[in-house]
């Protein structure tokens, strides 16, 4: 049976979509993403609170065991290779706080989607879905740019940091880090909207990096099988990196294996991401997954 | 271009589930059974939720696809929308293959999933126009003017810029089936449209889905609402155990029991037992209870071919053991009555 058509509707898309398409749909998708999250204006103390209070419980914690008038900086300087404890802690812990936050935002970018009941209008529309990872990591790292602007700024004015480096260079290594930081959101972001559940995974992660990549201690200080994990972990080198970019002076030549392993990193982790991401979507069609909360 | 809008053919979708037991070899067609982290045997077995439902929908046709919870109506959208991959079988929509063109499929599509939660709240209607219209590559100049005549349509250019979190259900359920016309889609699929809204803003969806139909769009709509399905669709499916258990016009699937009456009774004091006894009276076809939600009453229906031989057998058996006759009529048969007919129990079950 079918009933008389007057006329069939005109499809406004039915067509390939072109590159530029996408190129469209991805940036709508930042944009979406940076009108919701500026919507939530509590962002605006965590922008400002966290990089004074997280790295302050290990400043007081360093100034009480350097001991008085800094007696016990010569042994720092052995194993640190500086006396500047300060700029030490605070990029130590601002990695963290960067690697901290994109599990948190990237990572539960997928996840929130599910929460808020959007997801599944997402995935029926014909967009390329990596779009939905990727621009979601893209405004991420707008306002992660803003918050070590501001954590530079608040480390040099309350905490007394003064650096000495390249800012291109330190600007380098961020640029560098990016792919290893991101491509490790990416994947957690496809095992949280399967597992539906991210605190375990989150504080695991959080906590090999805080352990095991010397945020705050030379990983000397460490016993030798903690070190040889530190070497598996691309946070270690980022952290490194930094500190010789922004507090020690270091030249290009003398950060480039650091940044190369860190490229290498960057490339397996992205491709871990796009891994798990194609696991995750094969398998929420099998399962339907992707609408449950 | 072929006649059908969509096409289903022997679609399948099972669900495995584990389940503990106690039996080492695994019984009722599950696999053999495995320990688990804690010792506990496991077993997978396999919940169909869509067994080999096979539909034809004309261009231009409203479809109601009716069923109780967890009749497989929404896995059945579900596969037909490329969120689920079948088990078995195929569909074909707007000519495309759900398996293997999943993305012409989405692009011929137009779906309302999940109502008013489908949208972003936390920006304006115009501004998920906008996401959307971008997700569904619409060029950006085509877009725009959708989007006008869109806001138009729907009654929301008023408020087009204010946060879709301040509208009301029947606004926030325009701007979701706006979203889902955006790109002209052939075929819309609509998964309980009118759920949750009050009486002015159902009446208001459904107007529009009318409306879509004249334009041309072919509807496939699930609902809880028999007056809803009765009034908007051409034809009608019934499924219930992910099975289509009848198929044709609503008048034509009323026809069906034509010649018989409802008995509805209103009963405090319901026990099970009960529907057992009257079901036991002859002339007595079928019979469904729901709870009224209020105090111990219960509302049964009685489908009878006659309703004057059963009456002095039914009011003895209600006015007994503690059960109490409240309110009586009798009518002629709805589709509701034709649906409780087919799957014995009432469409919200």
């Amino acid at each position: 049976m079918s009933v008389e058509v007057k006329e069939l509707p005109v499809i406004k898309n039915l067509s390939k979509p072109s590159f530029a398409a996408e190129v469209r749909a991805f940036w709508s998708v930042v944009r979406k993403e940076w009108i919701i999250f500026r919507r939530y204006p509590s962002w605006i103390i965590a922008l400002f609170i966290w990089p004074i209070i997280f790295p302050a419980v290990y400043v007081f914690t360093a100034n009480a065991l350097a001991g008085p008038n800094g007696a016990g900086m010569a042994i720092f300087k052995n194993a640190a290779g500086t006396t500047d404890y300060l700029g030490y802690i605070a990029i130590g812990t601002t990695v963290w706080m960067w690697q901290n936050v994109v599990l948190w935002a990237v990572g539960f970018a997928l996840r929130n989607e599910q929460l808020r009941g959007t997801l599944e209008s997402n995935w029926l529309t014909p967009t390329w879905r990596y779009n939905f990872m990727l621009g979601a990591s893209v405004t991420q790292l707008v306002t992660m740019c803003v918050f070590l602007i501001v954590s530079a700024l608040e480390f040099w004015l309350f905490f007394g940091v003064r650096y000495q480096g390249n800012p291109l260079l330190v600007f380098l290594v961020v640029l560098v880090a990016i792919p290893s930081i991101y491509g490790l959101g990416i994947a957690f972001a496809s095992l949280v909207v399967t597992a539906k559940e991210a605190n375990t995974f989150v504080f695991l992660v959080r906590g090999l990096v805080m352990i095991f990549c010397g945020i705050t201690y030379p990983l000397s200080v460490m016993p030798a099988w903690m070190q040889g994990v530190a070497r598996w972990l691309p946070q270690t080198y980022v952290i490194a990196a930094m500190r010789e970019a922004a507090l020690g002076g270091a030249t290009f030549a003398e950060l480039a294996p650091d940044l190369l392993v860190l490229l290498g990193f960057g490339a397996i982790w992205l491709l871990i991401g796009y891994l798990m991401f194609s696991i995750m979507e094969r398998q929420a069609r099998r399962t339907g997954s992707i609408g449950h909360y | 271009m072929n006649e059908w809008a969509i096409e289903a053919e022997n679609l399948v979708k099972k669900f495995p589930r584990r389940v503990q037991t106690n039996d080492k070899n695994g019984g009722n067609g599950a696999k053999a059974s495995r320990r688990g982290l804690l010792g506990k045997r496991k077993e997978t077995t396999w919940l169909t939720a869509v067994d080999g439902v096979s539909l034809q929908i004309g261009r231009g046709e409203i479809f109601g696809l009716l069923g109780p919870n967890g009749a497989g109506k929404s896995t059945t959208i579900r596969m037909l929308c490329t969120l689920l991959e079948p088990s078995g079988g195929t569909a074909r929509i707007n000519d495309y293959d759900i398996r293997t063109q999943a993305n012409l499929v989405r692009q011929s599509l137009g779906i309302v999933l999940g109502g008013e939660r489908s949208v972003y709240w936390k920006l304006t209607a115009r501004e998920n126009l906008e996401y959307f219209a971008s997700l569904y590559h619409i060029p950006p100049e085509i877009a725009r003017k959708r989007i006008d005549e869109l806001l138009k349509r729907m009654n929301l250019d008023e408020r087009a810029n204010d946060l879709v979190e301040k509208y009301s259900s029947g606004m926030k359920q325009r701007v979701a089936i706006a979203r889902s016309i955006l790109a002209n889609p052939p075929v819309i699929l609509l998964d309980e449209p009118t759920l949750g809204l009050d009486p002015q803003a159902a009446r208001g969806v459904r107007e529009l889905v009318k409306e879509l139909q004249d334009e041309g769009h072919t509807i496939l709509l699930t609902t809880h609402y028999m007056e809803e399905a009765d009034q908007l669709s051409d034809r009608i499916g019934i499924i219930d155990q992910g099975k289509i258990i009848a198929l044709d016009t609503p008048a034509a699937l009323k026809e069906r029991i034509q010649h018989d009456e409802v008995v509805h009774l209103e009963v405090s004091g319901w026990h099970p037992e009960m529907a057992a006894e009257l079901q036991g009276l002859p002339a007595v076809n079928s019979l469904a209870t729901r709870y009224s939600g209020q105090d111990s009453l219960w509302e049964v229906s009685l489908q009878t071919s006659n309703s004057r031989s059963i009456l002095p057998g039914v009011l003895e058996r209600v006015n007994s053991n503690g059960t109490r006759l409240v309110n009586m009529n009798i009518d002629k048969p709805t589709l509701e009555d034709v649906f409780i007919h087919l799957t014995g129990k009432a469409l919200r079950d």
